[in-house]
């Protein structure tokens, strides 16, 4: 069928990135993205940049409101309550209903809270909008003893960015060091041992309640006693948002389920972006990838699949992260199976390379190393079988060994 | 139109790298990035990411393109657009030309679409 209408339901990285993709793919039909926050924005500087005030509200848009005039993209502010996916209908909390050919789910996640007593506390933070992040920020002054329950990307740039509003800060995460999966050990007991260098106090443990009265709040932690905290974050993942699709009896698993194309198990129904998982043809369900780019390459192979086009062909995975003046990246997987090649800096682990028993590159995640990430990729992406000396060799430039 | 400046021999710059002219040699007030791209010719862009702080000659240079290091957003060399996110915005182009091996940038002299 000819494709005259779609509607997007959220406006976060896919949900933007298929909008995006579908005017620059040559899509001229009606075009509406639907999200509570209105004008789509990005994410990541709400733990970092706009947590700090260097960025404001207009800064973070992924365009400005001229680029949704200019492309005829409808934005709506609202909130999708249900799905008539028969009639391809999404309708509205205030009781609108919007039809199109196909409607695209990029509904995201919302943050995971605390299974404790007390985790559902108003007063216990998440970051996951800009509204959060607002809140954090009005919270956060000199002296502010603020807890954050979770060490990972958001809990650690958090950690970060309080200590310029001079809190004390307290990270607590079951695991020592975090990251393993996706730096590797090397790397992650680098990045976990800066918080302490920085001056926050890192606890491992799991909190076991949380409490909240005029002095504040207080985590348990069972045997080992209680940390005291004028606020608190959990930064613990997150939990995707199917709702929608499960009431419109989509196929769900831990994620909306779609094919290679984004296709849900329901025609008119596409999904990208971190509430949808692949399930392969021969039934294998893929893990559910939750990171900005994986967001993005997700939107554009929705929008070449609405439009009937060739897939777009995406390699490894790869993500960053910034903390303590430090720039993270990783790519493709440091927990495949395999060895760990290190390279140094300044007698510090900075480059770790992960090689499987092929002898093939399979991962890399650096610290300050963002070249070293980008030739890896292409030795990852391109099967370049390299010599292990010449990976471990810090005198060769990796980005030779790419080309 | 402003005067140009030379900023080396062709072998200075080898292919697939980039050369900082800094915003007080180059008197635009801002630090101009002078590429050798992969078809063996020599474009300039500002070099400060447009989308956040980054130096693009620190950047992944290919065919005729440069990845920023930060946060991979991508550039045509030649005419300064924003090819992926999380870019948006162009960086501005600035004349270049090859004259007896010489390489002579043009401050404030947009590349001609």
């Amino acid at each position: 069928m000819s494709l005259n209408s779609v509607t997007i339901v959220g406006g976060g990285m896919a949900g933007f990135t298929v909008a995006k993709e579908l005017r620059s793919r040559g899509f001229e039909g009606v075009l509406t993205v639907v999200d509570p926050a209105g004008l789509p924005y990005d994410r990541p500087p709400l733990s970092k940049d706009y947590l700090l005030g260097k960025r404001g509200a207009e800064d973070i848009r992924f365009s400005p409101a001229a680029w949704f005039e200019e492309h005829k993209v409808d934005v709506v502010t609202g909130t999708a309550t249900a799905l008539r996916p028969d009639e391809g209908t999404v309708v509205l909390a205030d009781g609108a209903e919007l039809a199109a050919d196909r409607i695209v789910l990029a509904t995201g996640g919302h943050a995971r809270r605390l299974a404790i007593p007390g985790g559902d506390l108003e007063s216990v933070l998440e970051l996951r909008t800009r509204e959060d992040a607002d809140r954090l920020r009005s919270l956060l002054t000199p002296g502010t003893r603020l807890a954050i329950v979770g060490a990972g990307l958001i809990g650690a740039e958090v950690a970060s960015s309080a200590l310029a509003f001079g809190a004390e800060v307290v990270l607590i995460d079951p695991v020592d060091p975090p990251l393993v999966p996706a730096v590797g050990p090397e790397l992650a007991r680098r990045l976990h041992d800066m918080h302490a260098e920085y001056g926050i106090k890192v606890v491992t443990g799991i909190p076991t309640a949380i409490t909240a009265d005029e002095a504040g709040h207080h985590i348990r932690m069972g045997e080992h006693g209680s940390i005291d905290a004028d606020v608190v974050l959990v930064g613990i993942g997150i939990v995707p948002e199917t709702a929608l699709a499960e009431s419109a009896g989509l196929d769900t698993d831990n994620g909306t389920l779609v094919d290679e194309s984004q296709r849900t198990s329901h025609p008119r129904v596409y999904a990208a972006g971190d509430s949808a998982r692949t399930r392969l043809a021969d039934g294998t369900l893929l893990r559910r990838a939750e990171h900005w780019e994986h967001a993005m390459f997700a939107g554009e192979t929705a929008a070449a699949a609405l439009l009937e086009q060739d897939l777009p062909v995406h390699g490894a995975s790869w993500f960053w992260s910034d903390r303590h003046g430090v720039h993270v990246e990783g790519v493709g997987s440091m927990a495949a199976e395999g060895t760990t090649i290190i390279r140094e800096a300044a007698g510090k682990p900075a480059i770790a390379l992960r090689v499987d028993p092929e002898g093939y590159l399979v991962g890399c995640a650096a610290i300050d190393g963002g070249l070293a990430v980008r030739a890896a990729r292409r030795i990852i992406d391109r099967r370049i079988l390299v010599d292990r000396d010449k990976l471990a060799d810090p005198s060769i430039d990796l980005k030779k060994l790419a080309r | 139109m402003s005067d140009a400046i030379n900023i080396g021999s062709v072998d200075d710059i080898d292919e697939g790298e980039a050369k900082v002219i800094p915003a007080d040699e180059n008197g635009t007030g801002e630090d101009i990035a002078v590429f050798h791209a992969e078809d063996g010719n020599f474009y300039a862009l500002n070099d400060t990411c447009t989308h956040e702080t980054a130096s693009l000659a620190d950047g992944w240079i290919e065919g005729v393109e440069v990845e920023c290091p930060v946060h991979s957003a991508k550039f045509c060399l030649k005419t300064g657009e924003a090819l992926c996110m999380p870019a948006t915005i162009a960086a501005r182009t600035h004349k270049v030309e090859v004259q007896d091996g010489e390489v002579l940038l043009y401050p404030n002299v947009p590349v001609e679409a």
